[in-house]
């Protein structure tokens, strides 16, 4: 419904991504007061992801996106909701039950499988996406991405080895990378106005 | 490297929009090489040139 009304009420990709941002934080700071159970987080989060939608159609309205753009972000949009859902799953029936062996790794699987679907939806984008200038710009992003990864996996590293900060888990690379995208990506827009 | 691509689209009185059109890429890239922030590949810069009728050479030039 939202996404039918967005050419009208001319909401940009800006807005939508906004508002999902907003959504998250309220969800975040929701489960971490303690007012929502993990359960309940993870459905609202699958829940907020349903708002990239309007935003995929915003952006494709707006034509500021190419067609390999446009099913970049639907298969990121479909990854992201299927990630959610896995993790909220998997972490649910691991502190509910007693499972060990293959079922845990096919558990642990769960939330990584879609991860590695939004892995392989960049590639996709890189290998679909003709125009070579927005190729070129999201290149850049992902090795500004790559750079913010790699920086503070090796200071945080080293403060780790050295035990001056707690353990954080390997699957945080991906999340970090992304931020690190998307800044760089903003960077470049930035440039061009 | 510089180019020429905006005194020979406003010659034209073509937008970038109109010229992105022509070369089936987006606004953003004819912006992007007019303000000299992307040199284009070989092939994109024949198509340019194809699109002015005229050579590489007498669009884009060396710094």
């Amino acid at each position: 419904m939202n996404g039918e009304t967005t050419p009208s009420t001319g909401r940009g990709p800006a807005f939508w991504a906004g508002l999902y941002l907003a959504n998250v934080a309220v969800i975040g700071a929701l489960k971490l007061g303690g007012a929502i159970n993990g359960p309940t987080g993870f459905i609202l989060m699958a829940l907020a992801c349903v708002l990239l939608v309007p935003m995929i159609r915003a952006q494709a309205k707006s034509g500021c996106s190419s067609e390999a753009l446009r099913l970049y972000n639907k298969r990121v949009v479909v990854s992201s909701i299927g990630y959610v859902l896995g993790l909220g799953i998997a972490i649910t029936l691991w502190r509910n039950y007693e499972v060990t062996g293959p079922v845990l790794f096919g558990l642990a699987m769960l939330p990584a499988l879609p991860t590695l679907g939004i892995i392989w939806a960049m590639g996709r984008y890189l290998v679909d996406e003709k125009d070579e200038y927005l190729r070129h710009r999201t290149i850049m992003g992902a090795l500004f991405g790559l750079g913010v990864v790699l920086t503070l996996g090796i200071f945080y590293g080293f403060l780790e080895t050295f035990e001056l900060v707690p353990h954080i888990w390997a699957w945080w690379v991906l999340p970090v990378w992304a931020v690190g995208l998307g800044i760089g990506q903003l960077w470049q827009r930035v440039r061009e106005q | 490297m510089k180019n020429r691509l905006k005194v020979l689209r406003a010659e034209r009185d073509w937008s970038q929009q109109h010229l992105a059109d022509l070369l089936e890429v987006s606004r953003q890239s004819v912006n992007a090489i007019e303000t000299g922030r992307y040199d284009p590949s070989l092939p994109l810069a024949f198509k340019i040139a194809d699109v002015f009728e005229m050579t590489i050479e007498e669009i884009f030039q060396r710094d």
